[in-house]
């Protein structure tokens, strides 16, 4: 048999199909996510100062030594160019007062990256939300620290909101919903009011949410049917009950209900990733934070509820569309 | 006539020049032959090395159903009869012609205006054999199409899907399903009277069938045409620029609101033959002038090209030679890549001749040229929200990197249809198909 074809030309490239890809890669999914969470950082200075600045850059700065450190150590590829330290960094001084001392902040943040994700192999391989894993570990070991915070005081333009001294939840739980009464609506949309850094204005998360849907980062199953079932099961007990519970459309401007829905259910790699399965996860991390906020010992319930659902990840991504072309099978 | 169906996909960016004008290549020096289409099978050589061959003798043919008998496409000499590699990178036995410069036809072509009075058996035997091949995948004879054997699927009995059903739509694909191919909205608009006659052609083959014309958003039918259709029953189906609905499970799924039964099945089984413009064109060739089929319409394209062309091109012209006769490219080409950019395949040499199932050429520049990392998936969920076929790329990837593959087959791995959207939409850019197709093999051998 004679020889078929001699290569003496030079080798050309081969690989596998596509032969183009689209740009985006995942330190672009990150940058974005970072960008839309500008302006809720942007509220958090405009309305506690440069304490927040302070505390975001340091939780960023631990977050990206955090990693670097772990992939060397576990001699994995060095990958803190593609963002998402300095994502997770600066989500976690988000959800944090700006009041929390910076080793709080530093330990927080330790845990999250190396417990929370790296340790299950990086990005995306976490079973748990990391910020989460290291906020819950902070919170209940240093309660008294993560429970101090200070009255909004906006660098320019608005009057300091007034009304209450402690987070609206804080308020709702310990005086009833009655302390609540004269609280304007538009001080709990804008932000001013005691809280975390990033979730005390919706308005700034609704802003960075809307970019995040429009670059198509995000779907909406999960905020939409988290936000709608919280609010659909705290309208039937509000109904119910005025006097015990709350409007529910306070519950979804309070607390972290919004940052959550938006930013951190929407976590990649630790909740489901089809259709019907986001939306269900979506509507248990809905009711879960309903009832912890309605009947469980802590103030906000969207941390655990997130937390406890991530659990679920696994099961609800065997609700899954039927795959094209499969038969029924005959028994 | 509107979608049946809704899928999931991407939009590509689209191409630069819509339906580049046909243009016919020079005539080959020597010509590399192929004497099979994919797969094992091989056709006997029926001529002898030094013979002299004219254009469209023939020079292999088979008893089997499913090869295609193959054609000289120039005049010349038989200067050797040796394997050849083909674009997937296979030996296959090749006849390889040298020119003699004058490509004179072994018979004068003339053009039969009666054909359509042909009766249905001689319609197929010239179709036969003037050995018109389907573009694939699978690439197979036109013929094998239209009539085509009852074949055992084991499959397919028990589930309850009755075999060899009649088909009962024909759908003719004119959509440009990817980037780097521009040819069949050219097709449709230089060769309309081509594609009439061969609707109606295939109407005569099928008497009882629905014929369907596809277009994507390039396919603009004139008025006469249009009328013309209407005259014939013909409905027409007007495509939206969304990738992949120029793939045939997609478009069949899209016109017809059926799904292809798999891992076995093919478009027979729920009674559907999809015709590529393009090949429409060489099937009233065969039954109108009985010219064989000796070349093909081919779009050319990427950095190296510049602009984007179409060329008809004899069969068997090496892709290297095409290039010099050409006139050379505008960049040093790192990568050469016979199909799409989206499924194609990419050549290891430019010694592959052109095939009757290369539709596209496409030379990528270092710059253009694309690579996968192998970073793990981050679970982000991005392949997930494309896949057409409604599957979990990013699980079935996971599996077959690590070996999985009975678990990735429960998860089914074989109902993937391969139009590479994952590896596309991929953030860290993982070779999703190859670890797909690696998965499909694995499980294939058993």
């Amino acid at each position: 048999m004679n020889k078929a074809v001699s290569i003496d030309k030079p080798m050309l490239r081969v690989s596998v199909a596509p032969h183009i890809l689209e740009k985006r890669t995942t330190s672009h999914l990150m940058y974005h996510t970072l960008l839309a969470l500008v302006p809720a950082l942007l509220a958090g200075i405009y309305f506690f100062g440069f304490a927040a600045l302070k505390l975001a850059l340091i939780c960023m700065a631990t977050a990206v030594a955090c990693e670097a450190g772990m992939q060397g150590l576990m001699g994995r590829k060095l990958a803190v160019k593609n963002g998402s330290g300095l994502l997770l960094g600066l989500l976690f001084a988000l959800v944090c007062s700006p009041e929390l001392p910076w080793w709080t902040a530093v330990v927080g943040t330790a845990i999250a990256v190396i417990l929370g994700r790296e340790i299950y192999g990086g990005l995306g391989n976490n079973p748990f939300n990391a910020v989460l894993v290291g906020w819950a570990v902070v919170r209940i070991s240093f309660a008294e620290q993560m429970n101090t915070w200070i009255m909004p005081e906006p660098l320019f333009g608005l009057e300091p909101g007034g009304y209450i001294e402690y987070p609206p939840l804080e308020v709702m739980k310990i005086d009833g919903v009655e302390a609540l009464v004269d609280l304007p609506w538009l001080d709990l949309f804008i932000g001013n009011v005691p809280g975390t850094i990033g979730t005390v204005s919706v308005v700034a998360v609704l802003i960075g949410a809307v970019y995040l849907l429009a670059r198509r980062i995000i779907t909406w199953h999960i905020p939409v049917s988290f936000l709608a079932s919280a609010w659909l099961f705290g309208i039937i007990f509000w109904l119910i009950d005025p006097e015990t519970y709350a409007n529910p459309t306070i519950h979804l401007l309070s607390g972290w209900m919004v940052l959550g829905a938006f930013f951190l259910a929407t976590d990649k790699g630790t909740v489901p990733v089809t259709g019907p399965g986001m939306i269900i996860f979506g509507i248990g991390c809905g009711l879960i934070t309903m009832i912890i906020r309605y009947w469980g010992g802590y103030v906000d319930g969207v941390a655990f509820a997130i937390l406890l659902m991530n659990a679920t990840t696994g099961l609800l991504d065997r609700v899954r569309p039927r795959v094209y072309g499969r038969v029924k099978e005959v028994a | 006539m509107g979608l049946k169906a809704s899928f999931r996909g991407v939009s590509l960016p689209p191409q630069k020049v819509s339906n580049p004008a046909i243009e016919n290549a020079p005539l080959p020096q020597r010509v590399v032959l192929p004497l099979g289409h994919g797969g094992d099978l091989v056709c006997e050589p029926v001529v002898e090395i030094g013979e002299e061959v004219k254009t469209g003798q023939l020079v292999g043919q088979s008893g089997d159903f499913l090869l295609a008998p193959v054609h000289s496409s120039i005049s010349g000499r038989v200067a050797d009869i040796r394997p050849w590699f083909d674009q997937l990178g296979n030996e296959v036995l090749s006849v390889i012609v040298e020119s003699d410069g004058n490509d004179s036809w072994e018979e004068e072509l003339r053009s039969d205006e009666r054909f359509l009075e042909k009766e249905t058996v001689q319609l197929l035997t010239d179709l036969k054999a003037a050995g018109v091949v389907e573009i694939g995948p699978p690439a197979m004879p036109l013929h094998a199409k239209f009539a085509h054997p009852e074949r055992p699927k084991e499959f397919l009995f028990l589930v309850g899907i009755p075999r060899a059903k009649l088909v009962d739509t024909v759908i003719i694909n004119c959509i440009d399903a990817e980037p780097g191919m521009s040819l069949k909205g050219a097709v449709l608009q230089e060769n309309s009277s081509e594609i009439l006659a061969g609707i109606k052609i295939v109407q005569k083959l099928m008497d009882t069938a629905q014929v369907v014309l596809a277009v994507g958003s390039n396919g603009s039918l004139n008025a006469p045409l249009t009328s013309e259709l209407a005259g014939l029953g013909v409905k027409v189906y007007q495509g939206k620029d969304k990738y992949p609905l120029g793939l045939n499970p997609i478009l069949i799924k899209c016109v017809t609101g059926r799904e292809i039964p798999l891992p076995d099945g093919s478009e027979q089984d729920i009674g559907v033959a999809v015709v590529d413009a393009a090949t429409l064109v060489h099937l009233v060739e065969a039954v109108r002038d009985l010219k064989p089929q000796v070349e093909r319409v081919v779009s050319l394209s990427g950095a190296g090209m510049g602009a984007v062309k179409n060329y008809k091109v004899r069969l068997g012209t090496v892709v290297g030679d095409l290039i010099e006769q050409l006139g050379g490219l505008k960049g040093e080409p790192i990568k050469v890549i016979a199909g799409g950019a989206m499924t194609g395949i990419a050549l290891f040499s430019t010694d592959i001749p052109v095939t009757k199932n290369i539709d596209a050429l496409i030379f990528q520049t270092a710059g253009e040229a694309k690579s996968f990392s192998q970073d793990a998936c981050i679970n982000c969920g991005t392949c997930v929200r494309h896949c057409p076929a409604r599957l979990l790329p990013g699980e079935l990837s996971k599996y077959c990197e690590f070996g999985m593959f009975e678990e990735a087959r429960d998860k089914y791995l074989l109902h993937c249809i391969e139009c590479g959207i994952c590896a596309y939409v991929c953030p860290e850019k993982r070779p999703m198909l190859h670890l797909m197709r690696y998965g499909k093999r694995e499980l294939s051998l058993g």
